[in-house]
Formats: structure tokens, sequence, C-alpha cells
């Protein structure tokens, strides 16, 4: 990937004195699918709005390829949004809604209809024009909400949650569609979402926030395989955190016993926290586990039944395609490749904390 | 079965009870006769009489005016008000709107003196403007009311949006916010106009002399005596009202309807059309429209001017046409109904009138109080033709002829109906006569009605004696019951109408009602009465006060004179008019110019000073409230 299209630097926001953002630094590059993906309240909307251009940060720089637009109004900047609730105009066609920014920028009818044709077509709304927005289903109303703002030809098109008010059928399609675009149209996609499963299917780089910190940055599977700490590993899709001690590179124990793993770097009989994935827990017969339990819970999800396992003391989440039925004694087993090992936060605070790329 | 018939019983009672008034009101514009009493037939004549009056007319543009104006500046204060508010964190919010709500939860009486008040303080002359200054100001609470909601519920991205796609804020709020606000304007619009179309209280107390609403034209009409005129225009401001209701209710709401239905058809782009363009540019021509005429109107009044504070229906509109012409002197024109309506207005200086009527007494206590002016008598030569007589009788209340010029003069006494009264009337006991119970109309003043009944006992109606006047007020405690009704300028039009058989009247109603009806006759009984000359003075805060002695100058003049008391006929000082008087029976009648014997028991009514005035207060109330 090429140059950086935009770099916040130093970001801090605060309303009525609550800190929303602090001290953020994130860049992002041409032409990336990136997510800023996190609980309600994380501060991702207002990044969003900032880069927008609808907040102005207390302090810290936004710079727009090379250039420092902290503060210059929406109107004038190359980026394009899709709001949350579309925000569509209500009193206009909907041919009237996308020529909207083009209207404004002084192009010639020809060149106005001929776009409107081109996006409708790219939303898969032809015939759509004269239609008015009301009478549109959530999931075409944000297609057009998507018409619209590309049809200005924006550098950078900014997404809040604009998917969040769909059903989960019409949701699937609708990823599918701005995966399509964003390879058809080459521009820079920043999305936001609190939908995990979101953010792994169409991202290139997924940004966890929490509490105005970054979490975590990475591609979706680093997110997913290696998050950085307990926040990001209980954040993205189930898992079983466990306290645990380093006992050596490659050895951490478990409930009282040893498994082996792939990390390194951590010293000796250090207490870290270890991710397991509830797919990654095997289970097997009890005499080949590592160590033993009992199943206690049972569901049937579908694709997987998810069990409980009271192994030591401690309930493990598993995902398996295997059934075993409740109170079968079980083996439960885990690939060293499949263990993740994260710092244990010293203090509250640090569960929280800014992390340097 | 019976309950729904009570049910729809019940419904239709309210109904009947609410729009019985106005469906009366209504019908009886329509009546050719007269009176109330009598059913003439149907006729349009009426409507036609009001659109031939010039007054009211003037009247109903300055209404319609005063209206589109203020409802315009309020909808545009008040859009950008509600803008402001909306965007104002929560707390600041509720206490903008609590603050904005409260002029219109206030009692209309307060905001009226209030802006009066203000407007005197600050110098600002009563007219025009300050009507539209007062409306705007009642009306923006109505349009930010209105558009609040609105707003509300305008989604706030869509503004963003608009910027977003860039658009300059500007742009976006007109292109955006203002087509998702506009029903709320246009009803906030339409509310502020029709509430400025019917407020009468607080224009009445912010209109300066010469200006009229039609809410104000019909009060002073109607104190004058109610003409069918007035039904007719009460009828039309009715409808109008309820037409304008009726486009608040129904039409924003449709649109809006019809925008959210499928596509937008035809016909709702018609709709919003009409409510973009075609609306807006009627009324900024209308508005232009008016804006000529009333600066072209304004051109005129900025000459030379007069401003003139009279009796209702006591100057012939003839003669004012006249004086204009003659001098191009320009005459606002304001009248009141009492002396104790007029005195306050005078006092307060609110309104700086250059030429005032006011009676005797009243002359003696703006006098006393130093509220008038020396008139430079130099510029009234045709002084020497009011009578010497009417002279010495003015310096009871003004000791050294110098403040007023004798206007119209006369006697109180009783009109009776020969046909409903057997036997001749001399005295003023017939007044407490059972036999004419509810057939008696009595004068709604103080001093009138004490001055009657002190007579009648014997006694000075100028007396101070609380023992006299406690047996006065008891008296007409005792008289209370016989009276048919208190009232003052229409004991004329009952009389004429037959509806009473006695009633207590000035002398130049006489003749008048003489004329209408040959049945009524009119004495002067024989305990005397109050005989009364009402005079031209000059405030000492008049602006003009030149023009004031050339208007004074010309009514002396024998033929305008004349005119006045043709029109009037109350009975004219001016003896060389009097000679000019064509009909012998009215040049020596005794009513209009009864002889001195006849008036050797009259006296003037005297101003008794604050503490006695407000004594006689006290105990008119008393007798009011029983």
């Amino acid at each position: 990937m090429s140059n950086k299209l935009i770099d916040l630097v130093n970001i801090s926001k605060s309303y009525d004195g609550q800190l929303v953002l602090d001290e953020l630094n994130l860049y992002i590059r041409e032409n990336e699918f990136l997510t800023l993906l996190g609980p309600s309240g994380c501060g991702k909307t207002t990044t969003l709005r900032i880069i927008g251009g609808f907040e102005t940060p207390n302090s810290g720089k936004v710079i727009f390829n090379g250039e420092d637009i902290t503060h210059l109004p929406p109107n004038k900047r190359q980026i394009n949004t899709v709001f949350q609730k579309y925000a569509l105009f209500t009193h206009m066609s909907i041919a009237e809604n996308i020529a909207f920014g083009l209207k404004i920028k002084g192009k010639s009818k020809q060149y106005i209809s001929d776009k409107i044709k081109y996006a409708l077509k790219l939303v898969n709304l032809d015939g759509f024009e004269n239609r008015s927005p009301a009478s549109l289903s959530g999931g075409q109303q944000q297609r057009i909400a998507i018409a619209r703002a590309i049809v200005n030809e924006p550098k950078v098109l900014l997404l809040d949650e604009p998917l969040g008010a769909l059903d989960l059928k019409l949701r699937q399609d609708m990823q599918y569609e701005l995966i399509r675009l964003k390879n058809e149209l080459g521009i820079t996609f920043i999305y936001v979402t609190h939908d995990q499963e979101e953010a792994l299917t169409m991202s290139d780089t997924i940004v966890v926030m929490n509490q105005g910190y970054i979490q975590q940055i990475g591609t979706p599977e680093d997110i997913y395989n290696e998050p950085e700490n307990a926040f990001v590993a209980d954040f993205i899709g189930d898992s079983n955190i466990i306290p645990g001690l380093m006992l050596e590179d490659k050895i951490v124990q478990i409930q009282g016993v040893s498994f082996p793993c792939v990390d390194i770097g951590f010293g000796h009989n250090r207490p870290v926290d270890v991710v397991i994935r509830p797919e990654d827990v095997e289970l097997v017969s009890p005499e080949t586990g590592t160590i033993c339990g009992t199943v206690t819970h049972l569901i049937f999800k579908g694709v997987h039944y998810e069990m409980e396992v009271m192994a030591a003391g401690r309930e493990w989440l598993v995902h398996s395609t295997h059934m075993f039925p409740v109170g079968t004694e079980v083996g439960i087993h885990v690939d060293p490749f499949n263990i993740q090992i994260m710092n244990k936060p010293e203090s509250e605070d640090e569960e929280a904390t800014v992390i340097e790329e | 079965m019976i309950k729904k018939a009570a049910e729809k019983f019940y419904l239709a009672l309210i109904f009947i009870l609410l729009y019985a008034p106005i469906l009366t009101l209504i019908v009886l514009s329509f009546n050719a006769s007269r009176t109330r009493a009598k059913w003439g037939g149907a006729t349009l004549h009426w409507y036609q009489e009001l659109f031939k009056n010039e007054a009211i007319m003037s009247a109903l543009y300055s209404t319609l005016l005063i209206a589109l104006l203020s409802a315009l500046i309020a909808t545009f204060i008040g859009t950008a008000a509600a803008i402001g508010i909306q965007s104002m964190k929560r707390k600041f919010r509720t206490f903008y709107m609590g603050l904005t709500n409260i002029p219109m939860m206030n009692a209309e009486i307060v905001m009226g003196i209030s802006l009066m008040l203000l407007f005197i303080a600050f110098r600002i002359n009563l007219g025009f403007s300050t009507i539209l200054i007062a409306h705007i100001t009642f009306n923006i609470p109505y349009v930010i009311l209105s558009v609040m909601p609105r707003l509300k519920q305008t989604n706030r991205h869509t503004y963003e949006a608009a910027l977003d796609l860039g658009a300059s804020p500007l742009y976006a709020f007109f292109k955006v916010i203002f087509p998702d606000i506009l029903p709320g304007v246009l009803s906030g619009f339409m509310l502020a106009f029709t509430m400025s179309l019917d407020d009468f209280v607080i224009t009445h107390f912010t209109k300066g002399p010469g200006i009229d609403t039609l809410s104000t034209k019909i009060y002073s009409e109607v104190r004058k005596g109610i003409k069918p005129e007035m039904y007719a225009l009460s009828t039309l401001l009715f409808i109008s009202v309820l037409l304008l209701l009726l486009l608040i209710n129904f039409s924003p709401k449709d649109s809006s309807q019809k925008a959210r239905k499928q596509t937008i058809t035809r016909r709702s782009r018609a709709l919003a059309f009409a409510f973009k363009r075609v609306i807006p540019t009627l009324l900024v021509l209308a508005v232009t429209a008016g804006g000529i005429y009333y600066s072209f109107q304004g051109q005129k009044r900025s000459k030379q001017k007069v401003i003139v504070y009279n009796w209702g229906e006591y100057l012939d509109p003839e003669v004012i046409t006249m004086f204009e012409e003659e001098t191009g002197i320009d005459v606002i024109y304001e009248e009141f109904e009492t002396n104790e309506i007029m005195y306050p207005k005078v006092q307060s200086g609110a309104i700086a009138y250059d030429v005032v009527c006011p009676s005797d007494y009243m002359i003696q206590k703006m006098l006393d109080n130093g509220l008038l002016a020396e008139i430079n008598f130099d510029n009234v030569p045709n002084l020497k033709n009011i009578g010497q007589r009417y002279m010495d009788k003015s310096r009871e209340f003004d000791p050294e002829n110098k403040y007023s010029v004798p206007y119209c003069w006369g006697t109180v006494g009783i009109l009776y109906n020969k046909t409903m009264v057997d036997e001749p009337i001399d005295s003023w006991s017939i007044l407490w006569d059972d036999k004419y119970r509810d057939n008696i109309l009595m004068q709604d003043s103080v001093r009138d009605a004490f001055g009657v009944t002190l007579k009648y006992l014997g006694y000075s109606l100028n007396s101070t004696d609380l023992d006299e006047l406690t047996e006065a007020m008891n008296l007409l405690i005792v008289q209370k019951p016989l009276v048919q009704a208190y009232v003052i300028d229409q004991v004329r039009d009952k009389m004429i109408g037959n509806e009473a058989a006695i009633g207590v009247i000035y002398s130049g109603e006489a003749i008048y009602t003489q004329n209408e009806n040959p049945d009524l006759e009119y004495v002067i009984p024989k305990e005397g009465s109050n005989i009364w000359i009402d005079s031209w003075v000059i405030p000492k805060n008049a602006e003009h006060k030149e023009n004031a002695e050339a208007f004074i100058n010309f009514l002396c003049r024998p033929d305008i004179a004349l005119m006045n008391f043709d029109y009037i006929t109350y009975s004219t000082p001016n003896t060389a008019a009097r000679e000019l008087i064509e009909d012998e029976d009215i040049r020596n009648s005794k009513i209009a110019f009864p002889d001195d014997s006849e008036l050797e028991h009259c006296e003037t009514f005297h101003y008794l000073g604050d503490e006695a005035d407000a004594v006689y207060m006290d105990l008119w109330n008393k007798v009011k409230s029983k």
C-alpha cells in the first residue's frame, strides 16, 4: 500500500470536560478500507466526525494529503460521508438528492444526468430517479446515500455505521456491495462500526478502540488471531481468557497444567493472560487431553455446537462440530499455535493503554 | 337509543351555545331593518355601505398591512430564534423557551400597557410603527412555538449531509432545513397573521391618532351606537379568521403527507411550487404595494398637520375635508366617548394632541392641572361670531376666557315618547315612577347620573356634601330596577326605535331624534338641570399650536358652524351661524336655543377636585355593582 492520505496527529477531544479522544494518532493510506471498531462511546464516531470536519479537535492536527485541514469546514473537504440514518433530503426526488453536490460544483446538466444514471447503476437501483426517498426501503435508502456521496468522486468516503439499521440478510448483501464498490471506485473507505463481524468481513485494516484510546491496529487476521490485550480478545469474537503463568519461553501453565505454546520473550514465571478461541479448543477422550473436564451445557448453533466444559474449577467455552452430551467426561487439547499469550495489565488504567505503532 | 339521542342533543346544545351569537350577528348583517328587534327582509345594503365607508376601508387596509408586515417580520425573527434556541444546550433551551412563552401567557392588557409605557419612555410617537412593533412582539412567540416542533423533527444529519456535499451553511439551510420546517414556518406565519388581525387590547394601547385597525374601529363605532355596517364588518372578519384557521389546520399537513406517499407527483410538485414561489411572490408584491401606498400617505402627512381629539360624531366630516383643502393642513382625527376617557390620554402625553374638545368641568380640571396652553386669539379672529352670553358662561370654568373657545352647548333633559307616556312630564320624578319600569334609559356617566338625582333632590349638581351625595346614591340604587339600560349615545337610537319610553339625553340629540321620530318630546325639568358647554382647548404639549388655532378659527366661521349644527344638531354658541339657519322653526327652537328663563335653575358642572371625584366614582361604583 502506498503513502499516507490522512494523518491524525495527537488528536484530543472532550465534551463538557469529558475526554472522548486522548492524544490519538492514526494514519490512513490511499485506497485502504479502514474500519474503526469499538463499543459505543469509544470515540470512533468522534474520530470520523473530526475527519469529516463536523467536529474540531481541542488539540492535534488533521493532515490530508500533506495539508493541514484541521479547521477547514466540511464543505471544503474532498471527503464525503454516508450517515448512519441515511440523511436523505426527503423533499427532493432521488435524482435531486444525487445531483445535490454536483449542482453546487456547477457541473453541466448532461454530466449530472450521466452521473445519476451511473451512480444508480452502481448501487443497483436503475430507474429510481423520480421516486421519493420516503418510498424506498431502508437498504435502498442506504444505497442512495452511498450513490449521493460517491458521484462527487471524493478521495475518501466516510461511512458511519451505515448498515446498523438493516436486517441481517440485507446487511450481509450490503457488505459485499460495499467491498465491490470500493474495488471498482478505488477510493479510500473509512468505516465506523461496533459490529466485529462486519469489520472482519470488509476491512483491510481494523482499528479497535476503547474509551478514547486505540487498542490495536492490524489486519482482520491479526486482530482475530493475535489480540494484543484482553479487551481486543474479548471484543473480537468469543474467547476464553484465562489467567496463566509463563513458566519459560514456549511453555505456559494454565490451572496448574503446562501447555506448550509458541510465544517467547515473556520472561520466567510471569503471570499472563492466555487467550484461546472456543473453536481452537479440541475435545478429545479424557486420556489424551491435556486437562480433563465435564460438559455442563450444550447448545446447537447451526454451524457448530456450543458447549461449556468444567475443567479444574473453570468453565471453558468450546465450539465444535462434534456433539458431546451434557455429563460427558472429555479431555481438552489446544494446539500450541492457537494459544495466544498477553501481558497482564498491572493496574486498572493499563487496561486501556495507548498502543503506539 | 335514548343514550345516543341524549349524546347528540348534548353535542348540538354545545354547538348552539358556541355559535348562536355569531349566527345572530351574521343574520343581522343581512337585515334590512335598522333596529335589531325587527326583521325587515334580506339585504346586502350594509355590505355596500361598508365598502363605501372610507374610514372603515382605511382601517381594513391598516389591519391587513399590519397583520402582513408583523407576521412576516415575526416569522423571520421567530424562525431565526427557534433555530438559535434549538442549537442551544438542553438546560438553556428550556430556559429560553420559557422566556419566549411568557409574553404569550401574559395578560394582553399588561402587555399593551407596558408597551405603551415603553414607547412613551423612549419618546416614540404612537402610530402605525408602534402598533407594528407591538404586533411583531406578541407574534414572535407564536412563530417560535409552531416552528420549534418541526425543527425538533428535522434530522440534524441532513444539514451535515448538505455541508458534506459541498453546500455552504446558508445554502444548506435554505435547501435542506428550510423545506423541512416550511410547514411550521407557514403555520407560524398564518397564526401570527390571525393573532394580529383580531388583536384589540394591545392595539388599543399602542395606537396613535388617525390610525385604526378594524378591531379598534369597531370598538369606537360601537361605543357611538351600533350600526348595521358593523355587523357586516364583524361577519367578514369572522369569516376571514375562520378561513385562515382552516388554512392553518389543513394545508401544510396535507402537503407533507402527500410528499411522503410514493413518488413525487406532478400535483405535489405544483403544490410545492405554490408554496415556494407563488405565495411568497404575492406576499412580497402586496407588501411592496402597501409600502408605496403608505409612504405616499406618509408624504402627504409629513407636511402640515393638526391632531384633533373630539367627541364621537361631533363634527361634520365634510368640514374636515374643506379645512384640509383650504389650509393644506392635514387633520388627524381621533374620537373619545367621555371626558373621563379623554383626560388620562391627554395627561399621559403619549399622544401630543393639538386641539381637544372637553366639557366645562373638565376644562377646569385640565386648567387646574396645568395641561392647557393659552390660545393666541390674534389667530382666531372669528371669535367675534361667538355670542357674548356664552363667553360669559365660560368664565365659570375659564375665568379669563383665555384658554377655551365654545363649540357646542346644551342642556340635559328628559326625552319621552308621547305614545308611551300619558301625562305631560315636567319633573325628574318621572324617572322614579314604577309605571315605566324597564322603560327608562339613564346616562352611563357619573356626573350626569348624580347631577340629575341631585337636582331632583333640590341640591346643587356640584354638591360635595357627603350626606347629599349618599342620599343621591341611595335614590339611584332605588331607581336601578326601573332602568332598562345605562347607556351613552345609544339613548338616541333606542328612543328612535321605540325601545324605551323615557331617556335622559342631551338637548342636541333631542332635535335629531325628533326629526327621526315625531312622537318624541324633550323637556328641561322644572327642578333645573345641567347646562353644559363643550369648548375647544389646546393642550400644553401640542406640537402644532398655530394649526390648532387655525382649526378653531375655521370652526368659528358662520358657514362652517352652521354645517356642524346641521350635522350634529347640538346648539351652537355661534350667533352669526344661528342667523344663517333657514328653517325658522329650528332657528327659534326652544330646545336648541332655550330662553334665559328656562335656564334659571340650570348649572354648569364644576371640577370638584380629585378627592370629590373619587367620592363620586366610589358612590357610582356602588350603584352600578348593586
